[in-house]
């Protein structure tokens, strides 16, 4: 569409202007060929990786596999009809209340340390990037770590609550908890990120406009929900995209912290399509297509609607 | 405008890709199954002369130790066939994660050996992918009397030995002698059956200064569950138990398996027992790091329980006993587990014969002493357990003759060979599902039950299903 009306607008205004560009409306064989062969390597690249696997996802959703993994039969659309059961359902529960978690707490946390962290304060450098440093982790080793934080024979975490009186639960074995476990884990891992996106969009808020809402008699939260908030609009949203999309895909940390269990209370859409199509012999590369067909959609829906209803609350200088 | 549309594209486009790699890596579907089977006879020793040097892979399921002494054992047959027989290794993870490569690899990706595990066998065979081992028994008139005979029982389909046993364990009870005797209780003689264990671990709790936190602590693992219908002699599928016929449903929801999941769901409110996942690693650092009492593992576990005990901040020594009966009038025995070996068929005789020369020489009694002795594993031969260089490891680890007790005194037949279904990997994974929602939701266990069984016979529908198809 945005090319459509580039080339239409390039014409209009190669028709209001002089002769001279009319003649370029006839290229030479060389430059088409040029043209094509510029093409090439965008048009391979995005072939290979993203057209030919997806017109596989949807011809492999149709198919059911011999015991041996070969997708040899036709299934019609029973696959998709797996999709409307409630075991499904609950994965996809599984992995918006996963999602919601990690994103707001992992977009609140870090935005409730950087503002501290912003002021020019001694120490303040420290702090940073102690803060920063979970996100050099990988989302499996954060996952053992926090294993063995949790471990219920040696859990330093267990003893710390121990202290303060609280009985600490079963935190990857108990039903509610163990999702809120791995989606804490994976918080931990965005935060570090996160709290350095925010915290450069914090640096970069003009000294003056704080002094003129100083001056004009602003709060503290005022002048933070007011004028900081929309000012770092950018980087906040952008975190918020790059979070969703990261605890969309978890994966490594429900396989290491609870392997989907107890009963399938951590099963997400990642884990659920990986766990079909390879995990155990399997070989549900059908019901696994089918599934990441779904995982397209919601991501797609999220980004239509990231795009096209939060950015318009946000402010580009 | 035209930035927000081109970044609405970006993510787009990492939207599709995160979704693409998750099903992109289907195409990884192979195509081109195995070959028939095939009962032709099977190349002589012969074959390999005038080949050069042979090259044949070997795919293996054994980490840490156990996977050193393998490498070993195949350094050595290389050593032994320097210019003819080149073997190279390859590990390929746990268990399942072997069980899943082969089937994600094509016949020209599989190896020309591989290392299968007890519950894999039926899909083997079902897989049309193999070479019977039988067949190299026939032709090379290769005795099998000195494989121990429950071990080949387990292995051995329509009259067929399949593949060759390699690595044997069985469960077995493991207990913390301290903590036995500290409580007033026997350390030699463990408790016998669900009741005992359910007293033993009140007194434990009752021990004022006991270090240890729960009487009983065990993996909610599928294979515990197979053991312990084994023992109460009862097949858990149909067709006494796949041995007589194809199997076509589980029986799970039995008054033995109601006892013990309501006695488990009981041990853990009355905080007898230490709530755990279905994570082997974790069960077993709760033995070893002192947490537990008492615990259920495998034969293959002793040495590192042992090692662990002793480095535990309250050191112990480790106990063992039979694993438990659910009634004390049980007269069946533990299933033996463990893996196979077994010859692909990939249409080179040279390299089958290849392979099964490796295959004789890892059965063989000298490498079984080597095998038992460096991991712990039961030895097949029984050859082997007369070595004296055996005898005197044995002497070492008294509580490993209560494995071979065990084994000697578990009677053979359908209950205590398992089930044979090609589905059974996932079953075990179901009744999992249905010990957790059990014992960490607290579901109903007649409703936990008939959800596994529900769940397990819909899969074995569908395996046979793709058969017939």
């Amino acid at each position: 569409m945005t090319t459509n009306s580039l080339t239409a607008a390039a014409q209009a205004a190669a028709s209001a202007s002089a002769r001279p560009p009319r003649r370029r409306q006839h290229y030479s064989p060389r430059e088409i060929l040029l043209g094509v062969l510029f093409c090439v390597p965008a048009v391979a690249g995005l072939g290979t990786f993203v057209i030919f696997p997806l017109f596989q996802a949807i011809f492999l959703s149709t198919r059911g596999t011999d015991i041996n993994g070969n997708p040899s039969r036709s299934v019609g659309m029973d696959n998709f009809a797996q999709l409307f059961t409630p075991e499904f359902g609950e994965v996809l529960m599984h992995t918006l209340v996963f999602t919601l978690f990690v994103v707001v707490v992992g977009v609140v946390g870090p935005l409730a340390l950087a503002v501290p962290l912003a002021q020019r304060l001694p120490g303040m450098r420290v702090f940073r990037t102690l803060f920063t440093l979970p996100f050099a982790y990988s989302a499996s080793a954060a996952s053992v770590v926090w294993l063995l934080m949790l471990d219920p024979s040696m859990s330093p975490v267990n003893w710390a609550l121990r202290v303060i009186g609280i009985t600490a639960p079963e935190w990857t074995v108990q039903s509610p908890w163990a999702l809120i476990t791995v989606a804490w884990a994976t918080v931990w891992v965005v935060a570090g990120f996160n709290l350095l996106v925010i915290g450069a969009g914090l640096a970069g808020v003009d000294e003056d406009v704080l002094e003129a809402a100083r001056i004009d008699g602003a709060s503290g939260p005022r002048t933070f929900f007011s004028v900081v908030l929309p000012m770092i609009s950018p980087s906040l949203f952008f975190v918020i995209v790059t979070t969703t999309l990261t605890s969309l895909q978890a994966l490594g940390q429900v396989q290491v912290m609870t392997d989907g269990g107890p009963n399938g209370a951590t099963r997400t859409l990642v884990f659920s399509i990986f766990n079909n199509a390879f995990e155990n012999g399997n070989n549900e590369y059908g019901l696994a297509s089918a599934q990441g067909l779904v995982l397209l959609i919601v991501g797609i829906v999220l980004a239509v609607i990231q795009f096209g209803v939060i950015e318009r609350r946000v402010h580009y200088r | 405008m035209r930035m927000t549309v081109r970044r609405g594209f970006g993510a787009l486009a990492i939207a599709m890709a995160a979704a693409l790699t998750a099903v992109g890596c289907s195409s990884a579907a192979n195509s081109g199954g195995g070959t028939s089977g095939g009962d032709a006879a099977a190349p002589g020793p012969d074959v390999l002369n005038g080949k050069g040097q042979v090259e044949i892979t070997f795919w293996h399921a054994m980490g840490g130790t156990n996977g050193e002494a393998l490498q070993k054992l195949v350094e050595q047959f290389n050593n032994q066939n320097k210019g003819k027989i080149h073997v190279t290794v390859n590990y390929k993870g746990k268990y399942d994660d072997a069980l899943a490569a082969y089937k994600n690899a094509s016949a020209q990706q599989r190896p020309d050996l591989i290392q299968m595990y007890d519950i894999g066998t039926r899909y083997m065979i079902d897989s049309k992918s193999v070479v019977p081992v039988q067949s190299f028994v026939d032709v090379d008139k290769y005795d099998v009397s000195d494989i121990q005979p429950n071990i080949a029982g387990y292995y051995t389909v329509d009259k067929k030995l399949y593949s060759l046993p390699f690595n044997t364990s069985m469960p077995l009870m493991y207990i913390n002698r301290e903590a036995f005797q500290k409580a007033g209780l026997d350390p030699d003689k463990p408790p016998t059956t669900l009741e005992d264990i359910m007293a033993d671990a009140k007194k434990i709790k009752a021990t004022s200064g006991e270090t240890v936190k729960f009487g009983f602590g065990a993996t909610l693992y599928g294979w515990f569950v197979e053991q312990w219908n084994a023992v109460a002699d009862q097949p858990i599928c149909d067709a006494d138990n796949g041995r007589t016929g194809r199997a076509s449903k589980v029986m799970l929801n039995t008054p033995t398996n109601q006892k013990l999941f309501t006695w488990w769901q009981d041990m853990i409110k009355q905080g007898l027992a230490m709530k755990l996942d279905s994570n082997t690693d974790n069960g077993d650092n709760a033995f070893s790091s002192g947490t537990v009492a008492m615990a259920l593992e495998s034969t293959g576990s002793l040495g590192g329980f042992v090692k662990g005990a002793a480095e535990a901040a309250h050191p112990f020594t480790v106990g063992t006993g039979y694993f438990p009966k659910v009634d004390a009038a049980n007269t069946g025995g533990p299933i033996i587990g463990g893996a196979s070996l077994w010859i692909t068929n990939r249409g080179d005789q040279v390299k089958e014969r290849a392979a099964w020369e490796l295959v004789k020489f890892l059965g063989s009694k000298e490498s079984q002493v080597t095998w038992h002795t460096s991991t712990g594993y039961f030895p097949i031969s029984k050859g082997a357990l007369d070595d004296p260089a055996d005898k005197q490891w044995v002497s070492q680890k008294p509580q490993f003759a209560t494995a071979i007790k065990q084994l000697q005194g578990t009677k053979l037949d359908f209950a205590t060979q398992g089930c044979s279904v090609g589905e059974m990997p996932s079953v075990r994974k179901e009744v999992e599902n249905g010990l957790q929602a059990a014992m960490l939701q607290g579901k109903d266990v007649t409703e936990a039950l008939t959800g596994v069984e529900n769940a397990a016979n819909k899969k074995i529908a569908d395996y046979n299903a793709k058969l017939g198809g």
